[in-house]
C-alpha cells in the first residue's frame, strides 16, 4: 500500500536528491520508502539517464529495456524496431526463457531495483505479481488514451485489484477445439453439426478400439476444468477472494470431463510429452482443445500435418450455449521501481505496441499472437483462408470466440487449485470419488491451504 | 588363520561391491549424458521403449543447433563461467587460508564466538540470501558484474573450517622459531604455512571451483542476458512450449570438461590430500 500511494512523492524526491536538495522531506518519507530504491539504482534498463531532468512532466528516457521470453520477446522486437523508427529512442529488448524471467522478474520486483522499464507478465501469474507490490498502477494512463474499451472484456479482471490497473492487456487465447479432419473422414466421423459435448461425444464412439478422439492428461486435468469453468462462466474465486469451486457450475463441469473419460473416446497421455505430439501426428488422438496459439505449435513440430487440420468452437454444455472460452494470454507491466522518465517512455512504448492495430497484426501475422485489442478484428488478415487448416477461415472463427469471452479471476491461490483439481478429479476419474465429492475436496483443500474461506 | 583369511575375503568382496556399485551409480548418469548429446532428439526420447546405450553420430548437429540458437551464447557462458569459477577459486583460497591462518595459529578476543558464527552460516541456504544480497549488490552498483557472485563468497564458511582444521596441524614450535630468526607473521603464513597445506589447498580449490560452478539462482537474478555463466545459459534451453533436450545435453556434457580438466591438474595434489590424513606417525 505505502509503496502504491506515495509514488508521487517518491518522484519528487529523486529530484530531490538530484538536485543536491535532499534533506528534510526525506526523513519524513523514509518510513514509506523502505524496499524502495536506492538513489542511482535505476540500472539494469530502467534509467536511460532520462531520471536526471524529468522536472518537466512529460519527460521521457532515451533508452528502456524490455524483457519476454520466446516468441512474445520476437515479436517485441518487430513492434520495438518499429517504435524506434517513430520516436526518438531505443528499445532494448532482452529475451530470457520463461521460467527464468518470472524468477528474475519477481526478485527484482521484491528487492526494489534492476527491473527492466516493461516486462511480459501471463494473466495466470498477474495476482502474485501484484502482490509483490512492485507493479505501477497505469490505470490513469489507460483512461487518458482511451484504451479501457479498445480490449476484450474478459482481459482486465486478473489485471485489476482494488480499483488499480497494473497491465496492459496483449494476446489472448480463445479456445477451439483442433481435429484432424482427414482421420475423421476416414472413420465416418462428421463433427461439422456438432454443437454440443453430447454430440461430440457420439460422434467419437464411432472411432475405432485404439484410435481416440481427444486426450484427458492427469497431469491436466486442472486446465480442462479451467477451460470449461470459464466457459459456463464460473469464477473460481470470489470477489472478495473466497474460494468457489464448489458449485453446482463446477460439478457441471466435472461430471463432463468424467463422462468424456468414462466413454472411452479419450487417450492419456501427459501433455506435451513427446508420446502426445506423435499420437496427433499420427491421428491416434484426433482432436484437443487448446487457445489459437497451439497453430503455431502445430505448424512448427508436425508441419508434415498441413492441410489435415481443422478448427471448430468447442462444444457447448446444451444447445444454444456458450461456446467461448480461453486459454492463456500475457500482458505488459510496468515496475513501480522504475524512474519516471523510464516508466513513460515504457508506457509510450506499450501503447504503440498493444493499443495500435498495426502492431498487434503484425505480431499476428509474424508470430501467431493472437490479439486482445479488438480493432484488430476488423483487419483483412482474419479472413484470410487458412493452408494449415485446408482453406478455412480459421481468424474469423477466433476472432468471433474472443469477443465472447468471460472474465476470469486468478489470485496467489491459483497454484493451489492447480494441484487439488489435478488430484481429486485423479480419484473421481479413477471412480473413488464422485464428482460432487471430487469438487467439494478441491474446495476444501485449497481453503486449508490458503487459509481462505469457503464462498 | 585361515578363518582369517576367509574373513578378510569376504570383506573384500563386499568392499569391492559397494565401491563397484557406487562407481555405477556415479558413471551412468555421466555417460549417459554423453550418449544423449551424440543422439538426435526423437532417439533419446524413445529411449525409455528405444534404449539407445551406444554413441550416435549427432553430436556435431546437436552442437550446431545449440550454437545456432539466438537466446543463448553458449560458447560465451563457458567463457564466463570459467573467468569467474577461476577468479572465485584463487581469491577464495587466498581469503579462506588466511582466515584459516589466523583460527588456527592466534590468540584474539571473541575468537570461537566468531569461529562458530562463521560456521553457522553453512546453514543459510542460498534461496533465503538472494533478495538481500541482490539488494546488497545492487547498491554498491554490482548488478550484472561478475563481481557480484564472485564477492558474496569469496570468504567461503566451509573453506575458513576446512582451512583451520588442517593448519592445526602446523607445529607451534616450527612458527616460533621462524619468529626468532625474524620472519614477519606474513611471512609464517606465506613462506611456512601455505606450503605445507598445498595438498588441502588443492582439495579446497576443487570444492570452491565447483561450488561456484553450479552456482544458478544468484547468477539468473543478478546477471544479464550476455553475462550468463553455464547452469543459467543452460536453462535459457527450457523453452515455454518445448525443452530443447539434445541441445541441453550437449551443452552438459560440454560443460562438464573443465571440471575434468581441473580434475586432472590437481588429481596429484588432491589424492596426496586424502592419503595424508590417513597414516598417523
Amino acid at each position: 500500500m505505502c509503496a502504491n500511494s506515495t509514488r508521487g512523492r517518491r518522484a519528487v524526491e529523486r529530484r530531490s536528491i538530484l538536485k543536491g536538495l535532499g534533506g528534510a522531506g526525506l526523513a519524513a518519507l523514509a518510513g514509506c520508502i523502505g524496499t524502495g530504491d536506492a538513489p542511482g539504482s535505476g540500472d539494469g534498463g530502467g534509467d536511460g539517464g532520462g531520471g536526471g531532468n524529468s522536472s518537466a512532466g512529460g519527460e521521457m528516457a532515451k533508452r528502456i529495456e524490455a524483457w519476454g521470453w520466446d516468441v512474445a520477446a520476437k515479436s517485441l522486437g518487430i513492434t520495438a524496431s518499429a517504435y524506434e523508427k517513430e520516436a526518438d529512442a531505443t528499445v532494448d529488448v532482452k529475451q530470457i526463457g520463461r521460467s527464468d524471467m518470472k524468477d528474475k522478474y519477481k526478485s527484482r520486483l521484491l528487492s526494489g531495483s534492476g527491473a527492466p522499464a516493461v516486462a511480459m507478465m501471463e494473466s495466470v501469474d498477474a495476482a502474485a505479481w501484484v502482490a509483490t507490490g512492485g507493479l505501477r498502477d497505469i490505470g490513469g494512463w489507460i483512461e487518458e488514451a482511451g484504451l479501457r474499451d479498445a480490449f476484450v472484456s474478459g482481459k482486465w479482471e486478473p489485471l485489476t485489484k482494488e480499483g488499480k490497473t497494473y497491465a496492459l492487456p496483449w494476446d489472448i487465447g480463445p479456445v477451439g477445439t483442433f481435429y484432424r479432419n482427414d482421420v475423421l473422414e476416414q472413420h465416418g466421423v462428421d463433427v461439422s453439426n456438432v454443437e454440443t459435448w453430447d454430440q461430440f461425444i457420439e460422434e467419437g464412439k464411432k472411432l475405432p478400439d485404439g484410435q481416440y478422439m481427444l486426450n484427458l492428461p492427469s497431469n491436466d486435468y486442472d486446465g480442462l476444468w479451467r477451460m470449461q469453468y470459464r466457459q459456463l462462466g464460473g469464477q473460481p474465486f470470489t470477489e472478495d477472494g473466497k474460494v468457489n469451486l464448489d458449485n453446482e457450475t463446477s460439478v457441471r463441469v466435472a461430471r463432463n470431463l468424467k463422462r468424456i473419460h468414462d466413454s472411452g473416446i479419450a487417450d492419456d497421455k501427459a501433455s506435451w510429452s513427446s508420446a502426445w505430439f506423435s499420437a496427433f501426428k499420427s491421428g491416434s488422438i484426433a482432436a484437443l482443445n487448446a487457445g489459437a496459439w497451439m497453430e503455431g505449435t502445430l505448424r512448427a513440430e508436425l508441419p508434415g500435418t498441413s492441410g489435415k487440420w481443422r478448427v471448430m468452437k468447442p462444444p457447448a454444455f446444451e444447445a444454444g450455449g456458450s461456446r467461448a472460452t480461453n486459454w492463456g494470454g500475457s500482458n505488459l507491466v510496468i515496475a513501480d521501481q522504475v524512474e519516471e522518465a523510464a516508466a513513460r517512455r515504457g508506457w509510450d512504448y506499450m501503447k504503440f505496441s498493444l493499443g495500435t492495430k498495426e502492431m498487434q497484426l503484425a505480431m499476428y501475422e509474424e508470430y501467431g499472437i493472437f490479439p486482445a485489442l479488438k480493432a484488430a478484428y476488423e483487419a483483412d488478415q482474419f479472413d484470410r483462408k487458412n493452408e494449415f487448416f485446408g482453406g478455412q477461415r480459421s481468424g474469423r472463427l477466433f476472432a468471433e470466440i474472443a469477443r465472447k469471452i468471460e472474465p476470469y479471476r486468478f489470485t496467489t491461490a491459483t497454484p493451489e487449485v492447480t494441484k487439488a483439481i489435478n488430484a481429486h478429479f485423479g480419484s473421481m476419474m479413477g471412480g473413488t470419488l464422485s464428482p460432487e465429492e471430487a469438487v467439494a475436496k478441491a474446495a476444501k483443500q485449497v481453503a486449508d491451504r490458503t487459509g481462505r474461506e469457503l464462498a | 588363520m585361515r578363518e582369517d583369511d576367509r574373513r578378510e575375503g569376504v570383506w573384500r568382496f563386499l568392499t569391492y561391491t559397494v565401491l563397484l556399485a557406487a562407481v555405477v551409480v556415479t558413471l551412468v548418469p555421466l555417460y549417459w549424458i554423453v550418449v544423449a548429446a551424440t543422439l538426435p532428439e526423437r532417439a533419446f526420447l524413445a529411449a525409455g521403449s528405444d534404449p539407445r546405450l551406444l554413441p550416435g553420430g549427432h553430436f556435431l548437429e546437436n552442437l550446431r543447433a545449440l550454437q545456432a540458437r539466438e537466446n543463448v551464447d553458449f560458447l560465451g557462458s563457458i567463457r564466463n563461467s570459467v573467468f569467474v569459477a577461476v577468479t572465485y577459486t584463487l581469491l577464495s583460497l587466498v581469503l579462506c587460508s588466511m582466515g584459516g591462518f589466523a583460527f588456527a595459529k592466534y590468540e584474539f578476543r571473541f575468537k570461537e564466538p566468531i569461529f562458530y558464527a562463521i560456521l553457522a552460516t553453512l546453514i543459510l541456504p542460498i534461496q533465503l540470501l538472494v533478495i538481500p544480497l541482490f539488494l546488497l549488490v545492487s547498491r554498491i552498483g554490482l548488478t550484472n558484474s561478475f563481481w557480484a557472485i564472485i564477492l558474496p563468497w569469496a570468504a567461503n564458511p566451509l573453506g575458513i573450517f576446512l582451512m583451520r582444521q588442517n593448519m592445526r596441524s602446523i607445529p607451534d614450535a616450527l612458527l616460533e622459531s621462524a619468529r626468532i630468526d625474524g620472519a614477519t607473521e606474513f611471512q609464517l603464513y606465506y613462506r611456512i604455512a601455505l606450503p605445507t597445506m598445498k595438498s588441502s589447498l588443492a582439495a579446497l580449490a576443487i570444492v570452491l571451483f565447483l561450488f561456484q560452478w553450479n552456482l544458478f539462482l544468484f547468477p539468473l537474478v543478478i546477471l544479464d542476458t550476455g553475462k550468463y555463466t553455464i547452469p543459467v545459459a543452460i536453462n535459457q534451453l527450457v523453452g515455454a512450449q518445448r525443452v530443447y533436450y539434445d541441445q541441453i545435453m550437449v551443452a552438459a556434457a560440454l560443460s562438464i570438461v573443465p571440471i575434468f580438466l581441473l580434475f586432472l591438474f590437481l588429481q596429484k595434489q588432491f589424492v596426496s590430500g586424502i592419503l595424508a590424513g590417513s597414516i598417523k606417525e
